[in-house]
């Protein structure tokens, strides 16, 4: 678990940060992000929420250190987010996945590992058990330019766990995917969850969010509109579902008859049904081992060793 | 040595993917070939093939090389900048100041590669142009036919080299068409030294003039400062502003001792611009071979050290610019 001693009490603090994008001539352009106060806790997975243009990214990229604030204070890990000491602990898949279009899978993995100055049986270790975890294993010497898109975000999720980070900040890290993958990625965030790492979760996917996120911030106009646990949030006051098993089916009309006599109001009844994903995983599934045979595709992967063990901090 | 070991990654990447864009392997093949041209067809050179030869291949060099320099620079900056690549390694335990003198490292790196190509392809195109000789076994007009056709196929060979390991090993074609075309080119020229200019066996003479070298240096040290001038400018602009103003800046470099080295006393802004920008007369060296038959040590050395200051000049300044560049 986390050395609560050496950690700050939060791993990044916004206050009330502002971002206004300038024109060449210096005029105020676009104001992105307005008086944005945050802070995201040790070892949670903490979602960031909003539409198109509202400020997510660059919300993101400032705590990278790679946008300058225009006002307000950002400290990650205890520091200026332009630290690299800072960086150092931090993996970061970007929205879109920026990558050397004539390097290798393997080459590619090889260039960021050197980036945080791995020693070179770590370092072939790590990218070994990475590529097989994201199931590209069979593409490890092809030019990640030739990749699909689905190919490109999950060398892009392998290069931001490399230096096995304290802070992963995924942006939109299941666009692109296909099911089994989405749920691979959110299987992944909840493991390293479960270690004590901090997740900083950017997506438009509402079903992605709520599946693996601890706390939600949603932003809209570069403002912040609604943070805090995402039970408490989704909860709604005063409601109360009562869910049976199949057998007691018959006893439904015995029961709303009660319900409503001692209550006056009469209960809604429906049959809860699988969300689509559960369905699709389930089917695919029962399909056999189908999928396993394309080389892109990457069923049960399990997490790399180094992901999984705990962690030292 | 973490430092280091950032800088060459960053360094070799950036080499690496500037060789693996078609424009930089184009643009090297054009100089070589251009070069090699000359003493073959040039008709109307009185006497004087091989300085045309010596004098065009430094021109090519040059003229070919800002092209390269520029555009190299240009997409290993402000296209990685765009293109979102700079972002993801930015946000790794990379200092801006490191990231910058990396990419310009890695750009100097291919600008020197390609100036060894041109370098050779000048000392050979001097080689093959039309001559008298009067030797023991020669005693006429002399034109090096075998090491023209020669370095005119090298080319042709590197791009056939850079297809079969393309097709064999599905290596990238433009690097190894690249690397081939250096390799082949320091072949030619050993195989040429071991025969003179009539084609006969003469292993222990170069016949070939080494004093184009120093001249072929002091290019590639313009466009090592040509390289800073673009990186700098790439911090804030994109491709095209960024090549407009750095062929701006090198006309106005040009012209410079004419526009305002003779008003230096008479107006204080002539002075300073007169200092200010870079003054690229300094590296051609071409008039010292024709009239002095060798390059004076005094003015390469200075040239040298106004190169490297310049350079640094502009690196720190590009390196002080990079440092607030947003990146997006």
């Amino acid at each position: 678990m986390t050395n609560k001693k050496a950690e700050p009490e939060t791993i990044a603090q916004l206050t009330g940060v502002s971002k206004v994008f300038r024109d060449f001539w210096r005029r105020p352009k676009v104001t992105a992000v307005q008086d944005l106060t945050l802070s995201i806790r040790p070892g949670e997975v903490f979602g960031l929420l909003g539409p198109n243009g509202s400020g997510k990214s660059t919300t993101i990229k400032m705590l990278l250190g790679l946008l300058h604030p225009t006002s307000g204070n950002i400290t990650v890990l205890g520091r200026n987010p332009t630290h690299t000491a800072s960086k150092a602990r931090i993996g970061y898949l970007p929205e879109e996945s920026h990558l050397y279009q004539y390097l290798t899978a393997k080459e590619t993995l090889d260039f960021y590992a050197r980036l945080f100055a791995m020693e070179s049986r770590t370092r072939q270790q790590r990218i070994e058990e990475l590529l097989d975890m994201v199931g590209l294993s069979q593409s490890a010497q092809r030019p990640v330019g030739e990749f699909s898109k689905g190919m490109a975000r999950r060398i892009g999720l392998a290069q931001a766990l490399l230096n096995d980070p304290d802070l992963i900040v995924l942006d939109e890290p299941t666009s692109g995917l296909d099911p089994i993958g989405t749920r691979q990625v959110k299987d992944l965030i909840l493991a390293l969850s479960k270690r004590g790492k901090t997740v900083l979760l950017c997506s438009h996917l509402l079903a992605d969010v709520e599946d693996v996120c601890d706390r939600i911030a949603i932003l809209y106009g570069g403002r912040l509109q609604a943070e805090g646990n995402v039970q408490d949030l989704l909860q709604t006051p005063g409601d109360i579902r009562l869910t049976l098993p199949h057998q007691a089916a018959i006893h439904t009309e015995e029961l709303t008859t009660l319900i409503t006599k001692h209550t006056g109001i009469e209960p809604a009844v429906d049959h809860p049904a699988l969300r689509l994903e559960e369905f699709f995983l389930h089917t695919i599934q029962k399909a056999g081992s189908d999928a396993s045979k394309d080389p892109d595709d990457s069923n049960s992967r399990s997490v790399a060793n180094y992901l999984s063990s705990p962690t030292d901090h | 040595m973490r430092r280091i070991g950032q800088f060459l990654a960053l360094a070799r990447l950036t080499t690496l993917e500037a060789m693996r864009q078609p424009v930089c392997l184009l643009l090297a093949t054009g100089a070589v070939l251009a070069t090699a041209l000359t003493p073959v067809l040039t008709l109307h050179n009185l006497g004087e093939a091989g300085r045309l030869a010596r004098d065009s291949g430094l021109a090519f060099h040059l003229f070919f090389g800002l092209f390269l320099a520029g555009y190299a620079s240009c997409v290993s900056l402000s296209r990685e900048l765009r293109r979102g690549t700079a972002a993801a390694v930015l946000s790794k335990p990379v200092g801006r100041g490191l990231f910058f003198s990396a990419k310009f490292a890695g750009v100097a790196m291919l600008v020197m590669m390609y100036s060894v190509c041109t370098c050779i392809a000048t000392l050979l195109a001097e080689r093959c142009a039309e001559r008298f000789l009067n030797t023991e076994r020669i005693l006429g007009y002399v034109t090096d036919w075998r090491t023209a056709v020669l370095l005119l196929t090298v080319p042709g060979l590197a791009f056939l080299v850079g297809g079969v390991f393309h097709y064999l090993k599905r290596g990238a074609f433009q690097s190894s068409a690249f690397v081939a075309l250096i390799l082949g080119l320091l072949l030619l020229l050993g195989f040429a030294g071991c025969f003179d200019q009539a084609g006969h066996w003469a292993p222990y003479h170069t016949h070939v003039q080494w004093r184009i070298v120093p001249a072929s240096v002091l290019v590639t040290f313009a466009l090592l400062m040509f390289s800073a001038l673009a990186l700098t400018l790439s911090t804030r602009l994109t491709l095209v502003p960024t090549m407009t103003l750095c062929v701006a800046i090198f006309c106005l470099g040009l012209m410079s001792d004419y526009w305002f080295g003779i008003h230096t006393e008479a107006f204080a802004g002539a002075h300073l611009l007169h200092n200010i920008i870079p003054n690229w007369q300094h590296f051609w060296a071409a008039d010292f071979l024709a009239n002095e038959g060798h390059i004076p040590a005094r003015l390469l050395t200075m040239t040298t050290l106004y190169a490297t200051a310049v350079t640094t000049t502009l690196l720190c300044i590009g390196a002080a610019l990079f440092n607030k560049t947003e990146v997006r």
